[in-house]
């Protein structure tokens, strides 16, 4: 924040240094080793009385200066330059804290060249010992000169005791400065060996080609041990953040570790080359492959290394934004553009967001990402990301995945920052929402006779928001699973549940009675759930048409689990498909009474707008393969699972199958979070500021969406999910809170760590809750069924059973509660966008009036006279308030 | 927006930036000689071998052999003072380094192109012909870029008031085109590289064992001629630079303030014994007058730097968190250093009976 950021587009995310410093850094370990080689070869030739290998070592120290002093010397200072321009700040913590131990460097340097260019132009003119002393102080100068730097950039990775201490020696003599020396001098005689093979494969006699290739090919065999040794020693000094970075923490890394262990066999085996009498040509081969195989391995070395750092450019004291720990509060509070002096937009505003979000983005993001470059590349980061996924990201970079610093502004900083990238650098004006054209479907409830019906049948979906997925193909997170539950009531004075003696049977609109027509499900149920399940057929065996069972419990007929999709058999968009029901005498097979209902499904989930750019296919809600992919491959980037290719080798596989949820039958690995504390743990930490648009981001209940699922009277009266539910902070924390009660310690903190409760002070202050089963109590603000006094939910205050909830619920007389008062999220009287009657379609029947069952003194509808008790429960014979 | 307020803090210091000054006057000071020694002697060679072909081949032999390990002694030398304006002055070096960054980070490949192409000059001196012309230009010419770009960062840090040019033009590709003395700075600097490398050829000339020989002394006069040239014209292109400051800073050489007044003086004093030494071909004392005058040339620099920088700076607002351990670890290793280079330089050039066996 305190120096100007260099507006690099293509070129940025660190492609200059990754270009100066991988070949710079190349050339000067050669520098070092070939010191000595240079040394122990020319002793060699004395000791042999060679004057062959004399010869050998003059040109290869014409080809050593060349190399190393013009092309070493001149790209050691580009190093320089281009880290100051790059990050001025680290640069100048590194200068201030170091000046002596450069200038000592310095000295070395100075050294080095001096005794470089005696040693060259004095070959042949001065005696042999005298010469080899040069070479020796040549080495020596170069290994110190080494020393040096080793000690001040492997600070830059473990600063130690520094950062409290400050104290130069802290820095220099930091945890890894000993085991890197050992690895880099080790790796100096690994490269000498290298480079001697480029000079000696060009010897036109073969006998002294093979002797020197032979010989320069153990200078690679011999330091390759203390290479592998060092290293491991070198990984094991790093705090235990850095080596979870780079064991897999840090997508960036993982290419890099593979090359660095994957490359030695082919080194060793390009040695062995060497040392066997094979043609001059493959030879000459052999060693330029081997020279570009030893650029890669160097570079992948040293990305290692700097990206082990991440978020740090010095690890614990400045973040790769070039803030510096200890800054950040006050960027939260006061914010980027206020706090950076190089900003010519002091406040975000609707008329310069871009530019600000411009600004931003040069502060904050340019010191890694380039724009359209090679690394890093800020435009394919974020392809997937609407302007809502942008912020998402922004609002959890940081938290969970730690390569990344946290995004350090305000709220309108990043909503800026997220403006610019989607629709300044992408220039996408996506919809927010999934459209759908709203046919109004007719609404016809069933003709109820109440002089001479004898039974009044109520039905309902047990799920009033349901949503699933249709790409089968690549993975599931639910599937086709619907229920529908009836209770049917014999009418009279003193009325009756009955319980047998009677079938009710159900079947869906025929325009949805082929469901494999739409989704692949079937196709892949096998992989899914672990068995085959017939076409159109559900989980439990039940298709789209047949018989209710009977539930002695709930004393109520009940068709589980049945295959209902969103769509219609001809493709189009329906998220209220409708069941029939038909009540008939057991024995005489007489029709005693018939009803409908809809079975509320979606498919409008909300993953697109943060794994596939918002985008609508074929004018569906669905999931496209590009979403579905996307998100398998960031489960298996940080969870290091297959899901992808597995998923492309025919093998999907259903969320539940690790991830204990519904349908109950998947059991899950135990020692996996539940599918909802997972989903809702994980994306609290992205989405914790989004308000009520963190609910309706993922589940279809916004109310300019396709499905409109939110639709009872809390909607109508501006309650939102909030109300219910809370925050998503207090959503996810509860549910994390149960895993960890359950033994799940470690995965459940991991997702709390960063999350804090709009509601209690303390994670401890929590109250665990399991998914499915504790849920927001309907009495916690209907208190004794009486009106609420607070529109809003007391936290901590969740059902503790599955059967306490709602859906499952049965008041005083028998009937379940969503007989009478419908589905959730449903609740009479509701108003479906669909068609606004849609979810009302029994109190039509039965009462010519969109409210509860029986309200309103409408009693005889199942009691046939007026009541004056209130049997079902308190307050029942109370005037609805919120009629239309 | 005013300057003040671009300008980043500064980083504490480690010891008394006394030290660092001196350290960074005494190293830009070595460099300086070197820098000039080097494109001098370039601007020669390629002037002798693209106007003056009759004789100049020896003496261009002479400069193809000194030149490339001219540059790597001059690239070792700049470090050192580089590395200590950074810790004196990073807040503004940092700053123009990056407004200029397209230009700065060029500098490594335009070295590089130069050094390798004085290297390839002095190899192919014989067997390349009048060709080798090509890569004495190139070197020269792109020193002279390399040394445009120094003058532009070296006065864009001194001039906050042009930065906020950034906020249009963020890429790296300011210059500071604008500033008054940039030309003048410049041309003087270059005129002194030519007075420099013509006294280097002249000390090379002299000290060679058979320095009475005609060749030699033809040699010398025609380097001198060069000094003694360029040193004249720096009278015009010095006042040009001078009467291109700023008042208030042209005002510490002319009494405001004593010792920039005193190493003006001084300077010019030098300026002319020089002048008449190398006028009456006295190589060492003209040697020994201008390494004098460069002194004060460097210091009256600093002198330049503080009065510029005066509004919003002084060293002595910098804090020290004392690390003075570290400052004895480079006395000791510049000390071990030098006695390591002196012993080189006596095996080297020691006589060795061995020689040959």
């Amino acid at each position: 924040m305190n120096y100007p950021v260099w507006e690099l587009y293509f070129s940025g995310g660190g492609f200059l240094m990754v270009v100066i410093a991988v070949v710079h850094v190349y050339v000067a370990h050669f520098a070092v080793g070939g010191g000595l080689f240079l040394v122990l070869t020319e002793m060699k030739a004395y000791r042999e009385n060679n004057g062959d290998i004399l010869a050998y070592v003059k040109s290869h120290t014409r080809f050593f200066l060349l190399l190393t002093m013009v092309f070493g010397g001149i790209t050691g200072v580009g190093i320089w330059f281009t880290i100051s321009l790059l990050s001025p700040t680290a640069t100048s913590t590194l200068v201030h804290t170091f000046v002596f131990g450069w200038a000592t460097e310095w000295v070395c340097f100075l050294g080095e060249i001096i005794a470089l260019f005696l040693y060259y132009y004095r070959f042949d003119k001065i005696d042999r010992s005298s010469h080899l002393i040069l070479g020796w102080l040549y080495f020596i100068f170069a290994w110190l000169s080494l020393f040096f730097i080793n000690g001040i950039i492997d600070f830059m990775l473990t600063p130690g005791d520094w950062l409290q201490t400050k104290s130069f020696w802290d820095g220099f003599f930091n945890p890894s400065m000993l085991p890197a020396l050992v690895f880099r001098t080790a790796l100096c005689l690994f490269l000498a060996g290298i480079f001697g093979f480029v000079t000696a494969v060009f010897f036109a006699r073969p006998h002294l080609r093979n002797k020197m290739l032979g010989y320069c090919s153990r200078w690679l065999i011999f330091p390759l041990p203390v290479m592998v040794l060092s290293a491991l020693w070198y990984f094991a000094v790093l705090p235990d953040a850095v080596q979870s970075m780079i064991l897999g923490h840090s997508p960036e890394i993982a290419p890099a570790v593979a090359l660095f262990g994957g490359l030695l066999p082919v080194f060793l085996i390009l040695a062995l080359i060497m040392r066997l009498k094979v043609p001059a040509r493959v030879q000459v081969v052999a060693a330029f492959v081997c020279l570009m195989t030893g650029l890669v391995y160097m570079g992948a070395f040293e990305w290692i290394r700097e990206a082990g750092r991440r978020p740090y450019l010095i690890y614990g004291h400045t973040y790769s934004t070039s803030v510096r720990v200890g800054e950040e509060a006050a960027l939260y509070k006061d914010g980027i553009l206020k706090s950076a002096r190089w900003v010519q937009h002091r406040t975000v505003t609707l008329e310069n967001e871009q530019k600000a979000g411009q600004e931003i983005f040069r502060i904050a993001c340019m010191g890694c990402h380039s724009i359209g470059g090679p690394i890093n590349d800020i435009l394919a980061l974020t392809a997937d990301y609407s302007m809502m996924g942008m912020q998402a990201q922004l609002n959890g970079q940081g938290k969970l995945l730690t390569y990344m610093p946290p995004f350090m502004g305000t709220g309108d900083e990043r909503w800026a920052l997220a403006r610019y990238i989607v629709r300044g650098l992408h220039n996408r004006q996506e919809p927010t929402r999934d459209t759908q054209e709203l046919n109004e479907i007719p609404v016809e409830a069933p003709v109820f006779d109440p002089a001479i019906a004898q039974y009044v049948l109520l039905a309902w979906s047990d799920k009033g928001m349901h949503g699933m997925t249709d790409n089968d193909r690549f993975w599931s997170f639910q599937p086709p699973d619907s229920s529908i539950y009836a209770q049917l009531i014999l009418r009279g004075e003193t009325p009756e549940i009955v319980t047998g003696g009677v079938t009710i049977a159900y079947a869906v609109e025929k325009d949805h009675a082929v469901p494999s027509s739409q989704v692949d499900f079937w196709t892949y149920a096998k992989a899914l759930t672990g068995r085959t399940i017939p076409a159109d057929t559900g989980l439990s065996g039940n298709t789209l048409s047949g018989p209710m069972q009977f539930d002695d419990n709930l004393m109520a007929f009940h068709a589980e689990h049945l295959p209902v999709v969103p769509y219609r058999n001809d493709g189009s968009f329906n998220p209220y498909p409708r069941f029939k029901l038909e009540a008939r005498d057991g024995d005489t097979g007489e029709l005693l009474a018939q009803t409908s209902l809809v079975t509320p499904v979606s498919t409008e989930m909300g993953c697109k707008k943060c794994h596939g750019n918002a985008r609508q296919i074929d004018g569906r809600p669905n999931m496209d393969d590009h979403t579905a992919k996307n998100i398998l491959a960031v489960h298996d980037r940080i969870n290091k699972t297959d899901l992808l290719s597995s998923a492309r080798k025919g093998q999907p596989l259903l969320c539940q199958t690790c991830h204990p949820g519904n349908p109950p039958d998947v059991k899950g690995k135990s020692e996996h979070l539940s599918l909802s504390a997972a989903m809702h743990g994980f994306h609290a930490n992205y989405m914790g500021d989004l308000g009520d648009d963190a609910c309706t981001a993922c589940h279809p209940s916004a109310s300019d969406g396709a499905t409109h699922a939110f639709r009872g009277i809390h909607h109508e009266i501006e309650l939102t999910c909030a109300n219910c539910h809370l925050s998503i902070q207090d959503h996810a924390l509860s549910l994390l809170a149960g895993e960890k009660h359950a033994g799940k310690k470690t995965r459940a903190e991991a997702l709390m760590k960063h999350l804090a409760s709009p509601s209690v002070d303390a994670h401890d202050r929590i109250a665990p809750r399991t998914a499915w089963a504790g849920q927001p109590d309907c009495l916690n603000c209907h208190v004794e069924f009486e009106p609420p006094e607070t529109d809003q939910v007391e936290y901590n205050t969740w059902t503790q059973t599955a059967d306490q909830r709602y859906s499952r619920r049965t008041g005083d007389a028998g009937l379940m509660c969503m007989a009478c008062h419908g589905a959730t999220h449903a609740i009479y009287p509701a108003r479906n966008p669909y068609g606004e009657d849609l979810d009302n379609l029994q109190p039509l029947q039965y009462q010519g009036a969109p409210y509860p069952i029986g309200s309103n003194g409408e009693c005889r509808v199942c009691h046939t006279i007026d009541m004056e008790d209130e049997i079902h429960h308190p307050n029942m014979l109370g005037e609805f308030r919120n009629t239309r | 927006m005013h300057p003040a307020t671009l300008i980043p803090a500064p980083d504490t210091i480690p010891v008394h930036w006394g030290w660092l000054k001196f350290f960074l006057i005494l190293t830009f000071y070595l460099h300086l000689l070197l820098m000039n020694s080097m494109l001098g002697i370039g601007i020669i060679a390629l002037f002798k071998s693209l106007f003056d072909r009759s004789g100049s081949k020896e003496y261009n032999r002479e400069i193809s052999a000194k030149l490339p390990y001219t540059i790597a002694f001059t690239v070792n030398m700049g470090v050192a003072p580089l590395l200590f304006i950074q810790v004196l002055y990073g807040q503004f070096i940092y700053t123009s380094s990056l407004l200029m960054a397209v230009y700065w980070l060029s500098i490594t490949a335009i070295l590089i192109i130069a050094y390798y192409s004085a290297y390839l000059h002095h190899y192919t001196f014989d067997s390349a012909g009048p060709a080798r012309s090509v890569f004495m230009a190139i070197t020269v010419i792109n020193l002279l870029v390399i040394g445009f770009f120094f003058s532009n960062n070296m006065t864009m840090m001194l001039s906050p008031e042009t930065w906020a040019r950034y906020f249009s033009s963020p890429g790296g590709t300011l210059l500071n085109l604008g500033e008054p003395t940039l030309i003048p700075r410049y041309l003087h600097f270059i005129l002194s590289a030519v007075a420099v490398g013509g006294l280097f050829m002249a000390l090379v000339w002299k000290l060679k064992p058979h320095a009475h020989a005609s060749a030699c002394r033809e040699n010398i006069k025609q380097s001198l001629n060069w000094f003694l040239m360029a040193t004249l014209m720096q009278f015009g292109v010095g006042t040009w630079w001078l009467l291109a400051l700023p008042r208030h800073v042209v005002r510490i050489f002319m009494g405001g303030n004593t010792w920039a007044t005193a190493f003006f003086g001084l300077g010019l004093l030098g300026t002319i014994l020089s002048l008449i030494f190398g006028y009456k071909a006295r190589v060492r004392r003209c040697a020994g007058a201008t390494l004098l005058t460069i002194l004060c040339m460097v210091l009256m620099r600093d002198a330049l730097r503080t009065a510029m920088l005066e509004p919003y700076f002084s060293l002595g607002m910098l804090e020290i968190d004392p690390q003075y351990g570290s400052l004895l670890l480079f006395l000791v290793f510049l000390g071990l250093g030098s006695a390591a280079i002196v012993y080189m330089l006596k095996l080297a050039f020691r006589n060795n009976p061995e020689v040959g066996s």
